[in-house]
């Protein structure tokens, strides 16, 4: 079992190192220095491979400590019971919600499919040594940390030593039930799918484990303990368990399908948008234009679902949100002063908001999977008037569905600005309205002109761009930093609008120079 | 009129996959384009129809004596897995060729006619594409490649996906419009090259060589062919 373990850790190391050295090739710049030979180059082989097994070991660590830091250690102080019991309260319930949340062996991976179908390794070997090798870094993993950050909350150290321990225990007991239950119903769940019965789990347990320590009800060492030792003892019956269990390999061939078989979180958020995508498209819709006018308006209409349905319900939503403020004002006299300070403060958050709310990306997205990955294929839809032709027709169809949200709060602000007591300059309303707008249509432009200049998506909507996915992080981080930041809205309101104008004009400028060379398949 | 193609070179990093590869394409004729798997039928395709920068040579249409750069509408390229926009129904993707191409196509005919020409039945034109089969789809890009009426005609394996059929309704139809057109045809299915063909031409080694059928028999020059297709293996 030994040898297929290590036999797979190297499997497993060689395709990250080639991942690292991919995607240190899609990054602009250092394309260009890099040639193909790479993957044969032994040392450079041998450094990606460093970076991959430090990345395992920092990534087993790491992710343990940022887990108990942010999700226990913060939160304990603000609980009306004790550090200590809260600790521990948190701790168990979140350990239990894990237990819905990952098997390990449930969940579809691509070293899997690769180990078992590609290599035709032994499916039980291969899983239960990967298995083991899961728990032990539970348990080396957290070990350190629930020592320093238990002992700094006060909990005594048998239990600080028991807790990794404790995760295991559960781990095990989730993992024998699910084999369990796979025998019993002969259907394998995917760990990555929706499943009702997980999510009530999952939900249930992050509720008891902080709303019940937050009004004052948690457990303490005893009951810890008691719980533990129960949990031992049904893991060690788990473990024999999951040791005997034979059908790891029917388990593997339902998981591991095409259909089910997901690489990793983010990869399935791609294959539900496509699917979503994919799926909803409505006959009925007709156009009376000719044309690519004829062409966009079917595919906006068709797609209505996915394009402007969900504007309107952020629209909608807003709306809500905007009645419950103006509702506020009347009934709760103290508010009046604070959202007028808000209004006239607090701008930059609203880059976030209409971040988060513009549609863009996933428009895009939809255009590329629904119509450009099969269009682009034909010569005359390349042609720079074709592209540019229906690049405009988009742009205006993009900018419209988000205006409708966004109209919202341009009309929203002013007036709540007006009902809380207004303001002495006049310039004030005005800027509020403007400088929405156009942050609304900043975020539709630049979303299609991303898209028309690097156009990063391949059929499975990876993106394979690295200028495209830096561009993109660089986007979220500059409205992240905004958030909380206090600018008087004359201030801010002036330069964001300015700075939407001068971007939209260049944006489109270049689109309209470059996109008939830069729209193509990858 | 001639598709010339003068000592094309592509390489892929440091790949080499055409090597100077020469050839002079006549109108009237169905040309069978033999390669092994990987030896860059494909690629040539794709350098034709310009979705990929030559590295060296030069590609040339002559017609009436005179030469000259090729132009978008000179070329119907047919993939060999088809891609149409699932979200429009058949009638309407033709509509949308047609308002788009009407000042470039001849004589615009209703478009059942078109239907009609590639036998899909009145109950599938307006179905959504997204609804239609593998083979359906590949007549609807093959007919919008024809509807243009380009000069040259590349089709890349289109006929693997048809049912027995369907494969022969288009063998037909190549033979109807051939007169009209240079039609290149890459496969490597042997019989069927042998079958619609007039002429076979080999890839390989990154060049192109018409293949002379003389007297020999259609076994002995399915040897000669083989023959051909194995040097890659001794470069």
């Amino acid at each position: 079992m030994i040898d297929t373990f290590l036999m797979s850790f190297r499997l497993k190391n060689a395709y990250q190192t080639n991942g690292i050295i991919y995607s240190l090739k899609s990054i602009p710049v250092i394309k260009k220095l890099l040639p193909v030979s790479l993957y044969r180059s032994p040392g450079l082989k041998r450094l990606a491979n460093f970076v991959s097994i430090l990345w395992e070991i920092i990534s087993t660590f790491l992710s343990k400590l940022l887990y108990l830091f942010i999700m226990i250690f913060l939160l304990k102080d603000h609980m009306k019971s004790s550090p200590a019991n809260s600790f521990m309260h948190i701790f168990f319930f979140l350990t239990v919600a894990g237990g819905f949340l990952n098997t390990q062996i449930f969940d579809p991976t691509r070293d899997k499919y690769y180990a078992i179908f590609l290599m035709r390794m032994s499916a039980r070997k291969y899983m239960l040594s990967n298995y083991f090798y899961f728990l032990l870094k539970i348990v080396v993993g957290f070990l350190p940390f629930t020592l320093l950050l238990g002992l700094l909350s006060g909990i005594p150290m048998v239990i600080c030593l028991l807790m990794p321990l404790f995760v295991v225990s559960v781990k095990l007991v989730f993992t024998a039930f699910a084999l369990h239950s796979y025998v019993r119903t002969g259907h394998a769940k995917n760990e990555n799918k929706f499943n009702p019965v997980a999510l009530i789990g999952i939900a249930a347990s992050l509720v008891a484990a902080y709303l019940l320590p937050f009004l004052g009800y948690a457990i303490n060492g005893a009951i810890f303990l008691t719980l533990f030792v129960i949990s031992a003892v049904m893991a060690v019956f788990s473990f024999s368990y999951v040791l005997k269990f034979r059908e790891y390999r029917s388990i593997c061939k339902e998981l591991l399908t095409a259909d089910s078989f997901v690489m990793n979180r983010k990869d399935m958020a791609a294959r539900a948008v496509q699917k979503s995508l994919q799926t909803n498209i409505e006959i009925k819709a007709t156009s009376s234009k000719s044309g690519y006018q004829y062409f966009n308006d079917l595919f906006v209409q068709r797609h209505s679902m996915l394009l402007t349905k969900s504007a309107k319900y952020i629209t909608l939503i807003s709306l809500t949100v905007l009645a419950f403020s103006i509702t506020a004002c009347f009934l709760i006299h103290e508010a009046k002063p604070v959202i007028n300070g808000m209004m006239l403060t607090f701008l930059p958050y609203f880059l976030f908001v209409m971040y988060f709310i513009n549609r863009g990306k996933v428009i895009t997205q939809a255009m590329f999977m629904n119509c450009d990955h099969s269009m682009l294929t034909y010569r005359f839809y390349r042609q720079p008037r074709a592209i540019l032709f229906l690049f405009t027709e988009r742009l205006k169809s993009i900018i419209w569905i988000n205006l409708m949200p966004a109209s919202v709060l341009a009309f929203g602000l002013p007036l709540l600005l007006w009902l809380t007591g207004g303001t002495d300059n006049v310039l004030n309303y005005v800027l509020l309205f403007v400088s929405i707008v156009a942050m609304s249509v900043f975020f539709s432009v630049h979303n299609m002109v991303l898209y028309y200049l690097l156009q990063p998506y391949n059929i499975g909507l990876e993106i394979k761009n690295g200028t495209f996915s830096i561009l993109n992080s660089f986007t979220y981080f500059v409205c992240y930093f905004a958030i909380g930041k206090k600018v008087p809205t004359l201030i801010f309101g002036t330069l964001i609008s300015v700075f939407c104008i001068v971007y939209i004009a260049v944006a489109l400028i270049l689109a309209y120079r470059l996109a008939p060379k830069t729209f193509k398949l990858r | 009129m001639k598709l010339i193609l003068n000592h094309i070179v592509k390489s892929f990093d440091k790949k080499e996959v055409l090597r100077g590869a020469s050839f002079a394409f006549e109108k009237g004729k169905i040309y069978g384009l033999l390669g092994r798997n990987g030896s860059g039928k494909t690629t040539l395709f794709n350098c034709i129809n310009e979705d990929l920068k030559i590295d060296n040579g030069s590609i040339l249409l002559e017609e009436n004596r005179v030469k000259r750069e090729l132009c978008p509408d000179d070329i119907g390229y047919v993939l060999s897995t088809p891609v149409v926009p699932e979200f429009l129904t058949g009638r309407e993707f033709l509509k949308f060729f047609l308002d788009i191409n009407m000042k470039k196509i001849p004589d615009i005919k209703p478009i059942d006619e078109y239907f009609n020409f590639v036998k899909i039945g009145m109950e599938d034109r307006d179905r959504l594409l997204k609804d239609y089969s593998h083979g359906m789809k590949s007549k609807m890009q093959m007919l919008v490649s024809f509807i243009a009426n380009p000069c040259i005609l590349l089709l890349d394996e289109p006929l693997t996906s048809f049912d027995v059929v369907v494969a022969d309704e288009m063998k037909r139809l190549l033979r109807q419009i051939k007169k009209d057109h240079i039609i290149i045809f890459s496969t490597h299915i042997m019989e069927l090259a042998l079958d619609l063909c007039d002429e076979i031409v080999i890839l390989s080694g990154g060049v192109l060589e018409n293949m002379e059928k003389d007297d020999l028999s259609n076994e002995a020059f399915k040897d000669k062919i083989i023959q051909a297709l194995r040097k890659d293996e001794n470069d």
